[in-house]
Parts: structure tokens; C-alpha cells; sequence
């Protein structure tokens, strides 16, 4: 049984071939609640999609919060941090993939930064202990981050066996990050991961301004 | 143990149990309120310490959750700068008082450690975890301290590591915890060793260590009553936050019963020292009351004991108005009463009831103790009342007794020379101090027309008919019982007498001692025959013949030699042996008549008999016995009585005599003349003769009155039927008298004394002889 799996699989891929594949990937919080911002790797057999030309990303820092909270980069990408806050930012690295340091001005921007490594790299403001924003550089051939109802989508993806990991800002630090594999034929499949988050640091939009204790 | 020391103990032990008890009752009433009180504090004091550590804990993780956000810091962590993050974490230690500062890398191993090397696991792994939800804090035993153990994770920005800070639990802490609490509590820290026994890290109050004494015990997680160092504590624990792999750590809580008491102990003191004032005053105030209750008590009984020993006079003592005085004054009226009762009783044995007079036995007393005195005379005077008996037998005692008061008021006033007493039921003895004969009978006919009035009541008069002995001292004793008997023997004389006044004569006292022992001869001489019947011949003067004899009793005494009718007669007639004389009298007689008339002796044979024999209703049977028995005409006999023989019971003696006469006796009146017989009574009896007194015939020569006395008396005895015989003939002259007036018989010495029968029958012959010769001797 364990033996003609291949064949199978091979059989699914050719006959599917013309048609388009597609990937559901549905992402929980432990409680059930949809976790959005989660960024989603597919490794697979198949033929990636092709390059494209590296990017400038531009993080923008309104209302004293890093806007997007997650963003996926491709290693060369660039990333450029604006302050629309009427306050100084003091962004920072100490991320072994990438790590700066850059007081932004009101209204200035920073330096674009080349990401060039693999690694989340996460950046804070040394001024605004909440503000948090995490730059994912992934070379995996499909990289998707779930919307807001925790769904990330991959379409046109060709047959075959896939690796689909899964990464939070949020997952517990030290643990290792949830993977599962997936043999994709015609048609769509769908793929669940309840991932055990923990709490967001970030202030409710409400009580941005309100102290903590 | 005597009376006052048992009240004294009593009052003692009364008040020393009651004290005591009270002592007990606060004693354990405080207690329990106290144990509930600590109880309720200890409960609020562990809630409170925990709570307060909590606070502490969060403070603390505040503080290093602040240091966690130093940038240097998290930029020394985040570039692994060992050195500058070792000396950061000391720093930022010593600002908030942490004793041990930790780096926990993610993955759990301590990658700097403050006060060990680094590269070991962290040991609370379960603090670690939690501390990325939020601070994680426990308290934690560690190397023989406690810590709080404070987690907090390091953001740059996201989690790169965590810092704990080992906050030490130690005695100042506690002892800080202590007084914030406020409460009197000891404190202490327990943690549970390998060995299984809970042993102390930290106390707030140094002076008691609670954890040896929880060795063997659950943790005592309600509260519970301990002694620590030999003194009560009320312990409770409360287990803290703690981390998994730490031993278990615990606050205990002690309530120290002493201290708790100690505001109490001051109110003991000063009750003890009431109690002990109080006992002291209770001691001398019960030894008081016991003396004032005891010494009245002792009194009555010394004056019960007078009391007992007859004298009433000392009065009993004067006693408040208690109880005891209640009985002093109880005893007081006993006394008298007791006295008063004695006084009656005495009174009563020496008074008579019925007359208020002494009676026989205080008389005598009373005499005898004013014989005592020699007086020169005295006399004593017996009242007595003849009727009384018959009073008593015909209206009852009611009456005697009515009368005999009367008569005792009577008498009363003859008191004033000496003592009215009543000596028997019918007499009253009158004793007169200093009289003499003449006195004492001036003195008796006083009494006699005092008590002559007849006594009076509604209808009713009764002539009491007294009569009063007399005995004469010294004429007639010196002891009273000697004057008192001889006043009665006179007495008695008297009431048979008709002169009521009598006084003793020892001739006619039949008590005297020789008269009893007479009439004990006098039997014996009835027994053995010594008496003899004479007989003196009766003349009838138609032709002075001897038809008759009077038959007289001689009695020749063996010793004493003949003895007088006189001296032995009455004496028998009082002392009742007359009846037996008269038996043998008239059987004597009746055979001396059988006798002669068998010889041919026609006489007819005088028998005496006593008025006591007339009381006799079966001596008109006899006689008839006798006359059948000898084969007597009755007839040949004639039987003689006095006039007073006849008056002393008329009604008997009537029976008697007309049986006798029915029998055909004849009855003749002996001693005519002297008697108080009255004629119109003897009329009504069957009497045949009169004998005229012999005091009348012995003058006859020379006293014309007594010549004039004697022919009446024959004519009215002739004119009444009845046959006249004189007696004591003495002489020629009054015989011939006598014949000349018609005198039917005479006897006397001028014919012939008492004669033996032999003699007589002598005479008779002559007197046969003379007969046929037709002269008289």
C-alpha cells in the first residue's frame, strides 16, 4: 500500500495536469478563533513559480503602531520604515537576520534596508515599548499570510507531495514551528492548523493610549 | 469539731467554691472567647499575609518587568553579551531588592545567573512557561531560603529570553508583614523538607518557633490548638502560590493564648486578691457570727442544764431577737411552765381536789413538823360526816363533792390556830397548836354549830351530822400519825355515840395494839372451847319461882385469868368477830335449854344478841336450825337486845325481829329505860319484855323517883303487853318493891350471881324443894 502511493500520486499529477490545483490553508488560534497574519511556506516537488524582481516594502508607523503588523519579504527585498506619527520612532533590530537601528523623525523615513537573509525578523521602537512588527524573509517557492479570516489560498499550484509549514508572530518562543505535508492532485484541498498563540501584546486600537496599570 | 468551727468552715468553703467556680467560669469563658478570637484573627491575618505577598509579588514583577525593558539590556541579552548582562541584572537586583537575579534562555537553560553558574536548567520550568502569558510568581524554597520567585519575559520586541528575580522571604520580611498586618500574630515560614517534617526558613517573631511542634502532624490548615515551648497557641497555616518542583512552602500563623490572656492575668491578681481579702474577712466574720450564734447556744445550755437540775429561779439568759433568742425565750417559758406544772403537781399531791384543803399525807407532814417545835399541848380534831355515805350511795359524788367544798369553806376559818386538812373522803382533820382539852372541845362545838347547818342546794337540804374525835398531844402521842389514828378512833366512837364530841380513850380504842391481839385469843378461845355461859336465874314473883336464866359469857383467859364481857364484847363487835360469838353463844345456850328441859327443868333460857348480829338476815335461820337441831321449843328461849341495838338499823333489824317473832321467839328490850328508843317505834316491833336498867332498880330502897320511875314503867309495860323483869336485885327491900308495884320477873345477886349451869341446877332443886314446902328461902 505504503509502496504504490507514488504511482498514485503519479497518476493524479498527469491526469490533472491542465487543471489548476488549488491549496486551502485555514489557520486557528487555539480557541477556534481565525489567526490572521499567519505566514504560510509550501515546499513542494513540483516547479516553483518564477522569480521576480526584489521589492521595496514600505512599513508605515501610524498611531504609534507598525502598519502591517506582518509582511512577507523575498530575500534582496527592501524595506523602507515611514513615520506618519507626529512622535519620534526608534526602530530597531536585534534579529540575527537583519539588525538596525534608526531614530525616524516625524514624517521622515528611513534608509531602505536589503534584507538578504532568511529569518523573521522582528522590530520594535525603543520609544513605544507595544509597537511590534514582524518582517518574514522566506525563500519558499509559495509563501502566502492568511487574511483576516486566518485563510491563505495558493492556486495553480502543479500535483504533488507539498511540506506546508506555518509560522506566528505569536507561536511560543523555543517551540518548534507546526509543518504538515499534503499531496496535492486536481482539485482543491484544504489544509487546518490550530496553532497555540499567545496573547498579542499589542494595545486594543480602544486603549491605545490608556496606561496599563 | 465543735459548732463554731464547722459554721466558720462552712462559710469558707462556701466562698472559696464559689469563687473558685466564678474563677473557672470567667477562667474558661474568656478562654473560649479568646480561642474563637484568635481563631477569627488568624483566619483574617492568613488571608491578609497572603494577599499582602501577593501585592508584594506584583510590585516586584512590575519592577523587573520595567527592567526587562531597559534597552541595553535587552540589547546586551539579544547580542549575548554575557558580561554587560550579568552586571545588568545585578544592577537592576539591587533596585528592587532581589537576592538572585536569573537569565532563562527560551528553551529553559539559565543563561546568567547572579549567584551561580550559568548553563544549568532553570528549576521552575512551570514559572518559566507561565511567564509568557503574564508574570509568573511563587514563592520557592531554594537552598535552605524561600524566595518569591518572579518570571517575566524580555520583548526585543519579541519574547528573547526571561528574567527571574529571587525576592528573599526571609525574617525581615516577615516581621515587615507582621506589623503591616497589625496583628499580634506569630508568623512563620514552613517548608516541607525531604525528610517528610515541615521545617521553619522564616519567622516574623523570633520568639517562638512553631514548625517543630507541626512534626507528625497534618498542616493545620483550620485552626487548631498547639502548645509551643509549653504555652497554648491557636495555629493555622495557609499554603502560598508555590511552583511545581518546589517543596511545598507554607505561612503559619500562631495566636498566642498567653499574650491573649495576658491583659487578664492582671484581673486574676487582683480577684485573687479579693478572694483572698474576702476570705479573710469571711474567716473572722464567720468565726464572729459563729461566736455570737454559739456562746447564746453554749448559755442555753448551761441554763437547760439548771433546768434539768430543778432550779428555775436563774433566769436563762438575755439573747438578742434571733432565732437563738426565740429559743432562749422558748426555754424561758418552758422554765416557768415546767416550774408552774411542778408547783401543781406539788400542790396537788399535797392538796385535795375537791376542797382545796391539804390532804391526810400533807396533814401529817405538817403536824408532825409542829410537833417538831415541843409544843407545850396541841390537839388534834377529827370532822367527820355521818351522813356523807349514804350522800355519796343515794345522789352520787356530784353532791358529796359540793358538800364536802361547802363544808371545807366551813371549816376553813378554825385554820387560823394551826391546819384544816381533809383526811379522807368523809373526814377533816383539824390540828389546834397549843390546845388543851378544854380548848380543843370549846373548839369542837364551835365546829359543830358551824357545820349543823344543813347543807343547801336548789332543793335540796342534807343534815351532814358531823361529829369530831379528839386526840390530845402529848396525852395521846407525839407523832402525828399516832394523834391523827387515835382522832379517828374517837371519831368513830363518837359518830355511834350520842354525844357527838368524843375524845380518845385508850380503854374503848379497839386499835390498840393488845385489842387485836385479843380478838386473835378470842378466836383461838372460840376454837378450843374456853368460853363458858353463866347463868343468872330470873324470880317470877307471882309465886317466886325460877322459870328463867339469862345466859352471860365468861371467858377464863389461860393467862390473863376471867375476862370481862365488857372488855371484849364491843371490841368484838368492831371487829366484826361478834358474829361468831353470837353462834357459839346460841348454840351454847340452846343446848343448855335441850339440857335442862330434858332433866325437867322448865326455865327459859335469855340470849344476848349484838346489834351487829341483827345486820345478819341469815341469824333468824340459824336460830331455827339450832331449836329443830335440840329439839327447843322456841319458847324456851328468849333473845335480848339493847334499845340502840335496835335503833342502829332500823330498817334490818325490823326484818330480822319479826322473822325471829314469826318463829315464835320472844324478844325482850334489854337495859330499858337508859336508851333514846322511842316507844311509838318499838310499838311496831314484836317484842314481848322489857328488862328495866339496872341503874333504876339498885336505889329502889331509898330513891323515891327511882321507885316512882320503876312503877310507871311496869304499869306502861304492863299496859302495853309486854311482861316487865327488873335486874340488879340487890336487897330485900327493892325485891319486895318490886313485887308490890307487879313486876313479872327479877333477877339479880339479891337472888343469885351468873351461876355454872351445875349451880343453877343446885338451885333449882332447892328451889323444887322449897316449892313443895311451900316457903321461900
Amino acid at each position: 500500500m505504503h509502496v504504490g502511493m507514488p504511482a498514485i500520486a503519479a497518476w493524479m499529477l498527469v491526469s490533472t495536469a491542465a487543471s489548476a490545483a488549488e491549496l486551502d490553508i485555514v489557520v486557528d488560534d487555539a480557541r477556534g478563533a481565525p489567526a490572521a497574519d499567519a505566514v504560510v511556506s509550501l515546499h513542494g516537488a513540483g516547479p516553483p513559480p518564477p522569480a521576480r524582481e526584489p521589492l521595496t516594502h514600505a512599513v508605515d508607523q501610524r498611531d504609534e503602531t507598525f502598519v502591517p503588523y506582518v509582511d512577507v519579504f523575498r530575500p534582496g527585498d527592501r524595506v523602507v520604515f515611514r513615520n506618519s506619527d507626529r512622535t519620534r520612532h526608534h526602530v530597531y533590530s536585534f534579529a540575527p537576520a537583519k539588525s538596525f537601528e534608526f531614530v525616524v523623525a516625524p514624517g521622515g523615513d528611513t534608509p531602505a534596508v536589503v534584507l538578504d537573509r532568511v529569518g523573521a525578523i522582528a522590530v520594535g521602537c525603543n520609544i513605544h515599548d507595544r509597537m511590534i512588527t514582524h518582517l518574514y524573509v522566506s525563500d519558499a517557492p509559495w509563501v502566502a499570510k492568511s487574511d483576516a479570516h486566518g485563510r491563505a489560498v495558493f492556486h495553480d499550484l502543479p500535483a504533488g507531495h507539498y511540506t506546508v509549514h506555518v509560522w506566528h508572530p505569536l507561536l511560543r518562543p523555543g517551540k518548534a514551528e507546526p509543518e504538515q505535508a499534503i499531496d496535492i492532485g486536481a482539485g482543491t484541498a484544504t489544509l487546518r492548523f490550530a496553532l497555540p498563540l499567545l496573547p498579542d501584546p499589542r494595545p486594543d486600537p480602544d486603549d491605545r493610549e490608556r496606561a496599563r496599570y | 469539731m465543735n459548732f463554731r468551727l464547722r459554721l466558720a468552715l462552712l462559710f469558707l468553703a462556701t466562698l472559696v467554691a464559689v469563687q473558685a467556680f466564678t474563677a473557672l467560669l470567667a477562667y474558661g469563658v474568656a478562654r473560649r472567647a479568646l480561642i474563637s478570637d484568635g481563631e477569627r484573627q488568624l483566619t483574617v491575618g492568613a488571608a491578609a499575609v497572603a494577599r499582602q505577598l501577593d501585592d508584594i509579588s506584583a510590585r516586584v514583577a512590575d519592577n523587573v518587568q520595567v527592567l526587562s525593558l531597559d534597552f541595553a539590556l535587552r540589547a546586551a541579552i539579544a547580542q549575548d553579551d554575557q558580561g554587560t548582562v550579568l552586571s545588568a541584572l545585578r544592577n537592576h537586583g539591587r533596585r528592587i531588592g532581589a537576592e538572585r537575579m536569573l537569565l532563562i534562555g527560551l528553551d529553559g537553560t539559565v543563561r546568567a545567573d547572579t549567584a551561580a553558574a550559568t548553563g544549568a536548567e532553570f528549576p521552575f520550568p512551570d514559572l518559566a512557561d507561565a511567564a509568557l502569558d503574564r508574570p509568573a510568581a511563587a514563592v520557592v524554597a531554594l537552598g535552605g531560603k524561600a524566595y518569591w520567585m518572579i518570571v517575566v519575559p524580555v520583548y526585543a520586541p519579541k519574547p528573547i529570553a526571561l528574567i527571574a528575580a529571587g525576592i528573599p522571604v526571609d525574617d525581615a520580611l516577615l516581621a515587615r508583614l507582621q506589623q503591616l498586618s497589625a496583628l499580634p500574630n506569630t508568623l512563620e515560614l514552613v517548608t516541607l523538607g525531604t525528610d517528610g517534617r515541615w521545617t521553619g526558613v522564616a519567622r516574623g517573631d523570633a520568639r517562638v518557633a512553631i514548625a517543630p511542634a507541626l512534626a507528625g502532624r497534618e498542616l493545620p490548615l483550620q485552626p487548631t490548638l498547639l502548645r509551643l515551648d509549653a504555652r497554648e497557641y491557636v495555629v493555622l497555616a495557609t499554603r502560598l502560590r508555590e511552583s511545581e518542583r518546589s517543596a511545598p512552602v507554607a505561612v503559619v500563623l500562631g495566636y498566642s493564648l498567653d499574650d491573649a490572656l495576658r491583659p487578664y492575668r492582671n484581673v486574676a491578681i487582683a480577684w485573687a486578691s479579693l478572694v483572698a481579702l474576702g476570705l479573710a474577712i469571711g474567716l473572722v466574720g464567720a468565726l464572729l457570727i459563729a461566736r455570737g450564734v454559739a456562746r447564746p447556744i453554749e448559755k442555753l445550755a448551761a441554763a437547760a442544764h439548771r433546768i434539768g437540775a430543778g432550779d428555775y429561779a436563774s433566769s436563762t439568759p438575755a439573747i438578742k431577737r434571733d432565732e437563738v433568742g426565740q429559743l432562749a425565750a422558748a426555754l424561758s417559758n418552758m422554765t416557768l411552765a415546767i416550774a408552774e406544772r411542778e408547783e401543781r403537781i406539788r400542790y396537788q399531791a399535797d392538796h385535795d381536789a375537791v376542797t382545796a384543803l391539804p390532804n391526810r399525807h400533807a396533814a401529817e407532814a405538817a403536824i408532825q413538823h409542829a410537833l417538831l417545835a415541843r409544843p407545850v399541848a396541841g390537839a388534834l380534831l377529827m370532822v367527820g360526816l355521818a351522813r356523807l355515805p349514804e350522800v355519796i350511795q343515794t345522789m352520787g359524788h356530784a353532791i358529796s363533792d359540793r358538800l364536802m367544798r361547802d363544808a371545807g369553806r366551813r371549816l376553813r376559818p378554825f385554820a387560823a390556830r394551826g391546819l384544816v386538812a381533809r383526811a379522807t373522803d368523809t373526814q377533816f382533820a383539824l390540828w389546834l397548836d397549843g390546845a388543851d382539852r378544854a380548848d380543843a372541845i370549846a373548839v369542837a362545838f364551835r365546829i359543830l354549830d358551824a357545820l349543823g347547818v344543813p347543807y343547801q342546794e336548789a332543793d335540796l337540804s342534807i343534815d351532814t351530822a358531823p361529829a369530831i374525835g379528839i386526840a390530845l398531844h402529848p396525852a395521846h402521842g407525839d407523832e402525828a400519825s399516832a394523834l391523827l389514828r387515835r382522832a379517828e378512833v374517837a371519831l368513830f366512837a363518837a359518830l355511834g355515840a350520842e354525844d357527838p364530841v368524843g375524845v380518845y380513850d385508850a380503854g374503848t380504842d379497839p386499835h390498840r395494839p393488845e385489842r387485836l391481839s385479843l380478838m386473835a385469843e378470842l378466836r383461838e378461845a372460840l376454837d378450843r372451847n374456853q368460853l363458858r355461859l353463866h347463868y343468872q336465874p330470873k324470880v317470877r314473883l307471882a309465886d317466886d319461882r325460877i322459870d328463867g336464866a339469862e345466859a352471860l359469857l365468861r371467858w377464863q383467859h389461860p393467862s390473863r385469868g376471867a375476862v370481862a364481857p365488857d372488855a371484849f364484847i364491843p371490841l368484838a363487835e368492831r371487829t366484826g368477830n361478834i358474829r361468831r360469838v353470837t353462834r357459839w353463844v346460841l348454840a351454847s345456850a340452846i343446848a343448855q335449854a335441850h339440857d335442862w328441859s330434858m332433866r325437867g327443868h322448865a326455865l327459859r333460857i335469855a340470849i344476848n344478841l349484838s346489834a351487829r348480829d341483827l345486820a345478819d338476815p341469815d341469824l333468824p335461820t340459824r336460830i331455827a336450825d339450832l331449836l329443830s337441831l335440840h329439839a327447843v321449843a322456841p319458847r324456851s328461849i328468849v333473845l335480848e337486845l339493847t334499845e340502840s341495838a335496835i335503833m342502829a338499823e332500823p330498817d334490818t333489824a325490823v326484818q330480822v325481829l319479826k322473822r325471829l317473832a314469826d318463829l315464835g321467839i320472844d324478844l325482850a328490850i334489854d337495859d330499858f329505860g337508859v336508851g333514846q328508843s322511842s316507844l311509838a317505834y318499838l310499838r311496831r316491833l314484836p317484842v314481848r319484855e322489857i328488862k328495866i336498867d339496872r341503874s333504876f332498880t339498885q336505889k329502889l330502897a331509898e330513891d323515891v323517883g327511882d321507885r316512882t320511875l320503876v312503877r310507871s314503867i311496869v304499869e306502861l309495860g304492863h299496859r302495853l303487853g309486854y311482861r316487865v323483869t327488873a335486874e340488879g336485885i340487890e336487897s330485900r327491900a327493892a325485891f319486895d318493891y318490886l313485887r308490890d308495884v307487879g313486876c313479872d320477873h327479877v333477877q339479880g345477886y339479891y337472888i343469885a350471881p351468873a351461876l355454872e349451869p351445875a349451880a343453877l341446877e343446885a338451885m333449882l332443886a332447892r328451889d323444887d324443894d322449897a316449892a313443895h314446902r311451900g316457903v321461900r328461902a
